[in-house]
């Protein structure tokens, strides 16, 4: 392997945390590999987030073109292919973000590479690249490795890889021409559409009651209304209450919902799909209620009880009440 | 408008007790196969467009023999058509493999929009949809909601982090992978079941798709799984442990020592 690049995501002119993550994992690799490192920002106005990268990584690529201001990902597959053409075997590596989604796959193929997406897990071992990640509701874990290993594409999952920024490196910068072109593409960002408000502020309560798809698709509403109430906190849920319009998306928990930092979550028939428990990471007690022992949510709550949540919220309810007097 | 959807028949693992079966997949004889859920809405979605804007759904599955049922069941949601593409040499495909098939399906039956679901539960790969795509050289989209039609463009939002959106718009023919939630995906009569139930649904084998075994299967793979597991047991969570009124009442206990009672 002769070269690990990381592509450096951006998002309204700032480079997004999923960068460094990629970074730190993409330093690992290039280490164990004996690669060089490489970052590459593709984008508009550069300077300034070049600028940033190159204090962290030693040999940054840069190309400026408007066409790659909203990170579309028909400008990015235009464009890496022919910055990659003639630098040999490569192993590139970027953040697993709803924007990487829409890039990596196509990417893949016109790159001629294999694709791993969210992979928690990146290891060398005798110079044979494979990587870890997970499978079957995110309940097994799956390390695979690639057939061609010259051409390997990774997208990592948020928060697996730990970072600090040093800015210790004085990265030399390559400009390269955009490979753009015209600049004519079948896909155009329109503008961003902010976040629904409502009349429950999720983000700062202290008190959580979350509900997901254990409560069936007829949930009796009104039992974890009336549980919250009595905690003194808020309803949130995950995303299937959302999909089925059991609550308005504003209460939707988890990295495409809201991050949260309660002093308590209360998780009931919750399986904690990653993209969930990204967005509960700051709580510092999170307990669950979820009928199926091997749930995911369990690996990260300090409390649970293995039973269906109507049998344990009724009860808990009426505890809480005692407790309170 | 003609419109292709492609599913996946998935199992059933969200609330299933799993068993890793010869150190490289699970044990799936058990388990319960389904539509993938997020191309439920994939249907639907192609459904409602066709109502309004006229033209042709077919549906189409790379899927063992069994899965005729989901087939069947899409017609019965509104599909027209729906064909059953399976060999046994695509045993072992990954996500490359399944799409390049998929893609040689399309090339012979043009279409206006491809739509698929951005994940599936049993691989998490989130995957064939841009590669299937890239393969058929149209542009693509994933996390797809409120997709409209306007002079033969398609304008739709993209989920991106935090509850914040974009708002793309597309040239046809394209392909979307739709996000969950986006539509209600509508309840299926005995009648509507009926209806279909002689309908003829085509089976496509490799030679039909104009691809040869080296292409397919683990060997047209590009990744291979090395070793799959469970997560070691006893990470995590302390269980509490009795009956429900018990596990409640120390439940309770906790909460009020944390702070989780105002």
């Amino acid at each position: 392997m002769k070269n690990v690049f990381v592509l450096a995501e951006h998002r309204k002119q700032h480079l997004r945390d999923t960068t460094w993550e990629a970074l730190a994992a993409g330093r690992k690799a290039a280490a164990e590999l004996g690669a060089d490192l490489t970052c590459i920002l593709l984008g508009s106005n550069t300077d300034g987030m070049a600028e940033i990268l190159s204090k962290e990584c030693g040999k940054v690529l840069v190309a400026d073109d408007p066409g790659f201001e909203t990170f579309n990902s028909e400008a990015f597959m235009k464009a890496l292919p022919a910055i990659l053409k003639d630098r040999g075997p490569f192993l590139l590596v970027m953040g697993n973000s709803n924007s990487v989604l829409d890039l990596a796959p196509g990417l893949s193929v016109v790159l001629d590479a294999a694709l791993a997406t969210d992979c928690f897990g990146l290891e060398v071992v005798d110079g044979k690249v494979t990587a870890t990640r997970q499978m079957y509701s995110y309940k097994v874990n799956t390390t695979v490795s690639f057939k061609n290993a010259d051409r390997i594409v990774l997208t990592l999952r948020a928060g697996a890889f730990p970072y600090t920024l040093s800015g210790a490196e004085s990265g030399a910068r390559e400009k390269v021409a955009s490979p753009l072109g015209d600049g004519v593409l079948r896909k155009r960002f329109v503008g961003f559409v902010e976040a629904e408000q409502g009349d429950v502020d999720v983000a700062s309560a202290d008190i959580i009651v979350s509900i997901g798809r254990g409560i069936g698709d007829e949930p009796d509403m009104d039992v974890f209304q009336s549980l919250a109430d009595s905690m003194g906190g808020v309803l949130a849920c995950s995303r299937p209450i959302v999909d089925k319009n059991f609550l308005p998306k504003y209460h939707q928990v988890g990295t495409s919902g809201v991050e949260v930092k309660p002093k308590v979550y209360l998780a009931l028939g919750i399986s904690g799909a990653f993209q969930h428990v990204g967005g509960i990471k700051g709580s510092p007690l999170i307990v669950a209620v979820n009928k199926d022992a091997r749930a995911p949510i369990f690996r990260v709550a300090q409390y649970g009880i293995v039973a269906d949540v109507y049998d344990v919220v009724p009860a808990l309810e009426e505890k809480i009440k005692e407790l309170k007097g | 408008m003609d419109i292709i959807v492609c599913l996946k028949w998935t199992p059933d693992t969200s609330e299933a007790d799993l068993a890793i079966a010869g150190g490289k997949d699970i044990k799936k004889d058990d388990l319960d196969y389904d539509l993938n859920e997020w191309d439920r809405f994939a249907i639907e979605e192609a459904v409602q467009i066709k109502e309004k804007a006229g033209g042709k759904v077919t549906v189409v599955s790379v899927a063992p023999e069994e899965a005729e049922e989901m087939l069947r069941e899409s017609l019965a949601r509104g599909a027209d058509e729906a064909f059953h593409v399976w060999d046994e040499t695509f045993e072992g495909s990954d996500g490359f493999a399944t799409a390049r098939i998929l893609a040689n399906f399309i090339k012979e039956r043009p279409c206006d929009l491809v739509l698929t679901g951005t994940l599936a539960d049993d691989d998490c790969a989130g995957q064939l949809g841009g590669m299937l795509a890239a393969m058929l050289d149209i542009p693509s989209a994933t996390l797809v909601s409120k997709i409209e039609l306007a002079d033969g463009k398609i304008r739709f939002n993209r989920e991106l982090e935090g509850g914040l959106y974009e708002s793309v718009e597309m040239d046809l023919p394209g392909l979307l992978a739709v996000a969950t939630g986006l539509n209600e995906p509508r309840f299926v009569s005995i009648r509507a079941v009926r209806k279909v139930a002689n309908m003829e649904i085509p089976v496509l084998e490799l030679s039909d798709v104009g691809l040869e075994a080296s292409q397919v299967g683990a060997e047209g793979s590009r990744i291979a799984v090395e070793t799959m597991s469970l997560p070691p047991e006893g990470e995590g969570a302390e269980i509490l442990t009795g009956s429900a009124e018990e596990a409640a009442a120390r439940l309770a206990g906790i909460l009020k020592e944390k702070g989780g009672i105002a």
